[in-house]
């Protein structure tokens, strides 16, 4: 598991511009897309803690799904589908929140969970497929 | 979030108390980073969020971890601000009220300690959500529904505690309470009702024990920490039968109250039906800019443009009857014939009978979506509620709201409103949303959201809850001899509380020696 360091995180926290900070970090960010060698138990448990804990509005017919929609594109809306995600993003805005999308604190997602949900959204597609298997129900 | 001192603490004594809350909870479990106190802010908020910074938050898993919180508030002199999950969203989310004030998070106390299918009840702790129940209840095949609010992100607990509503006949969510377990001010545990009793086989079954009764003290105030709730669950009934009726004119709203309050009142419609002006479905389908990019409210014209092309009718009203088939067909031509003598256009029928999808059986399934409307001015978007409660006649409502729209017309925001019947009285909730970026929108929805509470006021009709930055405004309102009640609420507050630790503010409740600072 890759964490984002400390120092860094405080950096990043002092900015407020949550949009255009996030975008500048799709270019910059030091933590790639698909990084790191996790294994597939790590996958899997961040596929049940990402239904659990953003379940409520990132799955198929959740209000996150349907904004990301209107504002990227269908093809854009379902976060576990998503490939263009880098894990300094994904906590980020775990934290902050963006636009409607409230933050979420550490008692909530702690930041052990958040790692986990980042894994898991940060893995190639085929990755997140294997998954699937013996997986929780889509249902939060 | 820089760190933001209570009053009175030094950040020598606050740095203290933070040890002391980690060696009982474990460090982990203490919030104080700029990025923590973010976190705990009112995301929502109209304008300034800064009005209410918590300075740190703290994690308890337990009820004596909440004892021992208390207690070494009351030796540092920290006011808590307990939350159950933090999802009040539109009346401050999970900030506290006063600036400085340690959040304390119950989320990690998030058991479902009993569930009674045979008389219809739970037992559970503040950080279950509505979610966590409805899946707890639908794996273990469990035939009670819930009351669920439209935002079902939060907990159970702090819904019923706010005094939220479902859409069942169970959706007076605090009048479902029954039987509390309360961390008091001093440290001290109490049960209410008969769980006072050691040994009580009723807890949650009879509401009002023995002598006094406390639950509704510990409902919106600031004189305990719940942790543990008994409420009533519906039993999942034959069937059900729901009607969709579309009003075509805004004062439809007066007869279709006339007609429906007294069959409220007499049990016919036993859950409480909504009538809400239908640009709140077309606001969590669409953005206002796809209909409109003028400047100031959207025009009648506009409006009723917009209605037409979703096939609305100006008020839309969802009812539905729960129980035996039969009696259900009964009530519904008794409830079609008097919107018969007003309109003639067909009303939607909609049928649910025991083993059908539990999706379309008017159960309270928990759901996000309402949180769609956010999403309507574009931007970053944010909403509060301006929410009084009303006799449920149509004299008082037509004139609360045309009074009600005309403000939201002068200051240029859409007017989004519904009335919800009960017995005898009517929430009328309006909602303002609005592009949090938007300096000049945001601080007219806060100069309007004090017109509205003084244009109510003069009418006799109080709020049922409202927003963190409200709640001095709104407890002034009650101010018969000379604010008796408040005069009442401090008393209470200074005996249960003399340090004043608890919630300061919550509801306008403030403790003595913060009282001298704002005087």
């Amino acid at each position: 598991m890759r964490r984002v360091p400390t120092s860094r995180w405080r950096d990043l926290l002092a900015k407020r511009a949550l949009l255009c900070a996030a975008v500048t970090w799709l270019a910059v960010a030091g933590v790639p897309a698909h990084a790191g060698d996790d294994s597939a138990q790590q996958v899997k448990q961040g596929k049940k803690l990402f239904e659990q804990r953003c379940g409520f509005c990132h799955l198929a017919g959740g209000t996150g799904t349907i904004m990301l929609a209107r504002r990227l594109g269908k093809e854009r809306s379902l976060l576990s589908e998503r490939t263009d995600l880098s894990a300094e993003y994904i906590q980020k805005i775990t934290r902050v929140g963006i636009n409607s999308m409230p933050p979420h604190n550490r008692i909530e997602v702690p930041d052990s969970e958040l790692n986990l949900i980042t894994t898991y959204l940060t893995r190639p597609a085929s990755a997140r497929t294997a998954a699937d298997t013996g997986s929780t129900s889509g249902t939060p | 979030m820089r760190l933001l001192l209570p009053p009175r603490v030094t950040e020598k004594s606050f740095q203290r108390a933070l040890d002391a809350f980690a060696s009982v909870v474990g460090k982990p479990w203490v919030l104080a980073t700029d990025l923590d106190r973010e976190t705990f802010m009112d995301f929502y908020a109209a304008g300034d969020a800064d009005e209410h910074v918590p300075s740190a938050a703290v994690g308890p898993q337990s009820v004596e971890e909440v004892r021992a919180i208390v207690r070494i508030a009351n030796e540092y002199k920290v006011p808590l601000w307990p939350i159950s999950r933090g999802k009040n969203l539109g009346y401050g989310a999970a900030a506290p009220c006063l600036t400085g004030t340690v959040v304390v998070d119950l989320g990690r106390m998030n058991k479902i300690l009993e569930v009674n299918e045979r008389f219809g009840y739970c037992l559970i702790e503040p950080g279950v959500g509505f979610f966590d129940l409805f899946n707890y209840l639908q794996a273990n095949n469990i035939k009670l529904w819930m009351s669920v609010p439209a935002n079902a992100w939060g907990s159970v607990v702090g819904n019923a505690l706010e005094r939220g509503y479902g859409y069942t006949p169970y959706g007076e969510n605090t009048r479902n309470i029954c039987g509390l377990e309360v961390v008091l001010p001093n440290g001290d545990l109490v049960r209410t009702g008969t769980g006072a009793m050691a040994n009580s086989t009723s807890w949650q079954l009879f509401r009002y024990g023995y002598g006094p009764s406390w639950d509704q003290l510990f409902v919106q105030s600031n004189f305990g920490i719940v942790t543990k709730m008994g409420m009533w669950l519906m039993p999942e009934p034959e069937a059900t039968l729901g009607l969709n009726i579309q009003l075509p004119n805004p004062d439809d709203v007066g007869w279709a109250v006339d007609e429906l309050a007294p069959l409220r009142m007499r049990g016919v419609i036993e859950q409480s039906p909504s009538i809400g002006n239908s640009l709140r479905f077309v606001a969590t389908r669409t953005q206002r800019s796809e209909w409109y990019t003028g400047e100031g409210a959207l025009p009648d014209a506009v409006l009723r443009e917009i209605l037409k092309k979703n096939g609305f009718g100006w008020w839309t009203i969802n009812l539905r009857l729960y129980g035996y088939e039969e009696v259900n067909e009964v009530h519904a031509r008794i409830i079609k014939e008097a919107f018969r003598r007003h309109i003639q256009q067909e009303i939607e029928v909609v049928k649910w009978r025991r083993g059908d999808p539990i999706e379309n059986s008017g159960a309270g399934v928990p759901s996000t979506q309402a949180l769609q409307i956010v999403n309507w001015r574009g931007g970053r978007g944010g909403h509060i509620g301006f929410s009084p409660v009303l006799p449920a006649t149509s004299e008082h409502v037509l004139k609360q709201f045309h009074s009600t729209k005309r403000r939201y017309e002068e200051i240029g925001v859409d007017y989004y409103g519904s009335f919800t019947l009960f017995e005898r009285y009517t929430t009328n909730v309006n909602m303002m949303v609005y592009d949090r970026d938007d300096r000049e929108m945001t601080s007219k929805v806060r100069a309007l959201f004090k017109v509205l509470i003084a244009d109510a006021a003069k009418e006799g009709y109080s709020e049922y809850r409202t927003h963190l930055s409200y709640m001095d405004d709104v407890a002034l309102t009650f101010d018969f001899n000379n604010h008796a009640l408040r005069r009442l609420n401090e008393a209470v507050k200074d005996t249960l509380d003399p340090n004043g630790i608890l919630a300061p503010g919550k509801q306008g409740i403030w403790p003595r020696a913060l009282r001298a600072d704002r005087a």
